[in-house]
């Protein structure tokens, strides 16, 4: 995969689609950080300047101008190195990611649930990262979250950090399907088992790069198997991701038959999936 | 959620309100009508048998837009977790028939990100010629805010994608199952998919926490102009929406009261509507779901019911003998 897909796509604005249409921050995001994986760091110039203009306020992003609530791509535009992006936005993006939690773990509904009767949830000790504010905390907002957080928590390390990225390590765990692997976070559903999606493990697994243990081993057995079975690019490059986080991206494999690279976020990780698989990742250091 | 949007983004969200509003005309429609066709398999018949049941609710979209919404969820062809691809060729063939100015595809999976890859592995590349150009990912659409004119829930407004919002005829395309969380998702629950996950993530959570079955009554009440065609060729009974069981029931179920054409496939499952949360709030009175105010065309439903299997949580929906 290479960089050129992506610059056919970008937008007049500096901005890249989905696909087609106008610009959202997640693609932009990749696609910057992709190109920065590539050495082209003047033509991601012109992307940066469009995620800049859009820091919120209260210093984080939203999915899309206009939508007017920052939301969890905040963690992508942590994920840029902060003398690219700006060091105040970036503390500032680092404050708003911190700070955010899933409802569920929030004082008011744990009190509401306590004064209900209702035993504290096992996640509700671990708080994760919601999609949206005002929504509970899920596998990959979470996944994208640590991985943002631990990066500068390596560069700057600090403890209120640190012990967010344990907390959210250990969400992770609890949401853990039953065999390996994580869908989109829901577990069990009314006492039936919920199956693992390969996308989401490997994210997770990216997510949990240095814990060892016996759901990390599970789960990387059943991302090595995934390999053979996705059927996505999305799924392929976070299974490449989260394998190259743990070493155990096996030797010599080749890809099923028939992946497309559709969407811009599909071929920006591709490029950084190849980054982390030779040893240079944009998610971690 | 918040709401500042620039003068640019709210030009762009007034010039796609026009475009709705364009489209406003009401397109003709014949109340509460609820058609039942036998539709024994996946096979070329279905082209013959929807055209004419679509055509038999005598929809105006000469000239309009039409957006068929089918109910993609997970990469597995072979189960009944997805409405056939064949159907839905079928139904776009029937609106180019009736002269629709374009028939859009438009789906907005809850849980998985990947959209086409999930398309294509349900077969819709394979059996829908030009695929991709007919195809919107509405988690990824251009969205507008809208106010929610009923407010069921807690929600007041919601962004919405605007090819929804464009158009002159939405066609909710279920497939007739089981759900684990409302007791049946039809083409009322389908309306999930238009939310999109590109704004407030996947799954659509904020939906939830206010509330399921009030969710769905206010996106209901976003649409008024729809047309429900549901897939019980094969539906799935037990622990749906995914988990669930091939249910063989060779049936459509069609009409331009959602409520109405959801009340009839519930019967048909052998559910009782009147226990079904969404159809509850978004009836008015007299009932929609009430099976005297539905004008039934085409088969009966007591030929053609069969209990679907319930989880034990929901046994107490089971429709009693004669009810």
């Amino acid at each position: 995969m290479t960089t050129a897909k992506l610059l056919e796509q970008q937008n007049p604005d500096g901005g890249w689609p989905y696909r087609r249409g106008g610009s959202w921050t997640e693609p932009t995001v990749y696609a910057v950080l992709a190109l920065a994986a590539a050495g082209e760091w003047a033509t991601a110039e012109r992307g940066l300047v469009w995620i800049r203009a859009g820091q919120r306020d209260d210093g984080g992003w939203q999915a899309r101008p206009g939508v007017g609530e920052s939301c969890w791509v905040t963690s992508l535009a942590v994920l840029l190195p902060a003398e690219r992006l700006g060091v105040k936005r970036h503390q500032r993006a680092t404050a708003w990611l911190s700070a955010t939690t899933g409802l569920e773990s929030t004082t008011v509904y744990r009190v509401r649930q306590w004064l209900m009767g209702s035993q504290a949830a096992t996640e509700t000790q671990a708080p994760g990262w919601p999609w949206v504010t005002g929504s509970a905390a899920w596998v990959s907002p979470t996944s994208l979250a640590i991985l943002a957080l631990d990066r500068e928590n390596r560069l700057h390390p600090a403890p209120g950090l640190a012990s967010r990225i344990e907390a959210g390590r250990r969400f992770l765990i609890n949401r853990m399907c039953k065999g390996g692997g994580w869908n989109h976070g829901s577990v069990r559903a009314l006492g039936y088992e919920s199956a693992a999606y390969p996308e989401t493990t490997g994210m997770a697994l990216a997510a949990l790069r240095g814990c060892r243990g016996r759901e990390t081993d599970q789960s990387l057995d059943l991302a090595v198997r995934f390999l053979d079975e996705c059927r996505s690019a999305d799924a392929l490059n976070w299974l490449r991701l989260g394998l190259a986080a743990h070493g155990r991206m096996p030797g010599g494999y080749t890809p099923p038959a028939g992946i497309t690279y559709r969407t811009v976020p599909e071929v920006a990780t591709s490029i950084l999936a190849d980054g982390a698989l030779g040893g240079k990742s944009a998610f971690w250091i | 959620m918040g709401e500042a949007i620039t003068r640019r983004d709210w030009m762009a969200g007034s010039a796609a309100a026009l475009l709705a509003a364009s489209c406003a005309r009401p397109v003709r429609t014949t109340q509460s009508e609820t058609t039942i066709v036998r539709a024994e398999a996946y096979d070329q018949r279905l082209y013959d048998i929807v055209r004419r049941l679509v055509a038999s609710h005598r929809l105006a979209v000469r000239g309009r837009p039409v957006v068929i919404k089918p109910n993609l969820v997970e990469f597995e062809p072979e189960s009944a977790i997805n409405t056939h691809p064949l159907l839905v060729h079928a139904a776009c063939e029937a609106f180019l028939a009736l002269g629709a100015s374009r028939v859009t595809i438009a789906e907005g999976p809850g849980h998985r990100r990947n959209t086409l890859d999930l398309a294509e592995a349900a077969g819709y590349f394979q059996t829908i010629p030009d695929f991709e150009d007919r195809f919107v990912d509405l988690n990824v659409d251009e969205v507008t805010l809208v106010d929610l004119p009923q407010r069921f829930s807690r929600l007041k407004r919601v962004y919405l994608p605007n090819t929804m919002l464009g158009a002159a005829l939405v066609v909710s395309m279920p497939k007739m199952k089981t759900h684990h969380w409302t007791g049946a998702t039809l083409s009322m629950k389908n309306l999930f998919g238009v939310v999109p996950g590109g704004v407030y993530g996947w799954p659509k959570n904020v939906l939830h926490w206010a509330g399921i079955h009030e969710s769905i009554a206010d996106l209901h009440s976003v649409f008024p102009r729809q047309f429900a065609l549901v897939d019980g060729v094969v539906g799935m009974e037990g622990n749906g929406p995914i988990q669930g069981v091939p249910k063989p029931m060779g049936v459509l179920v069609a009409g331009t009261d959602p409520v109405a054409v959801d009340a009839t496939c519930c019967r048909l499952m052998r559910i009782d509507p009147a226990r079904i949360g969404y159809l509850r709030l978004a009836s008015g009175a007299p009932a929609e779901f009430a099976e005297s105010n539905v004008r039934q065309a085409g088969e009966p439903i007591a030929a053609l019911a069969r209990p679907f299997a319930l989880i034990p949580q929901f046994r107490g929906l089971r429709l009693e003998s004669g009810a």
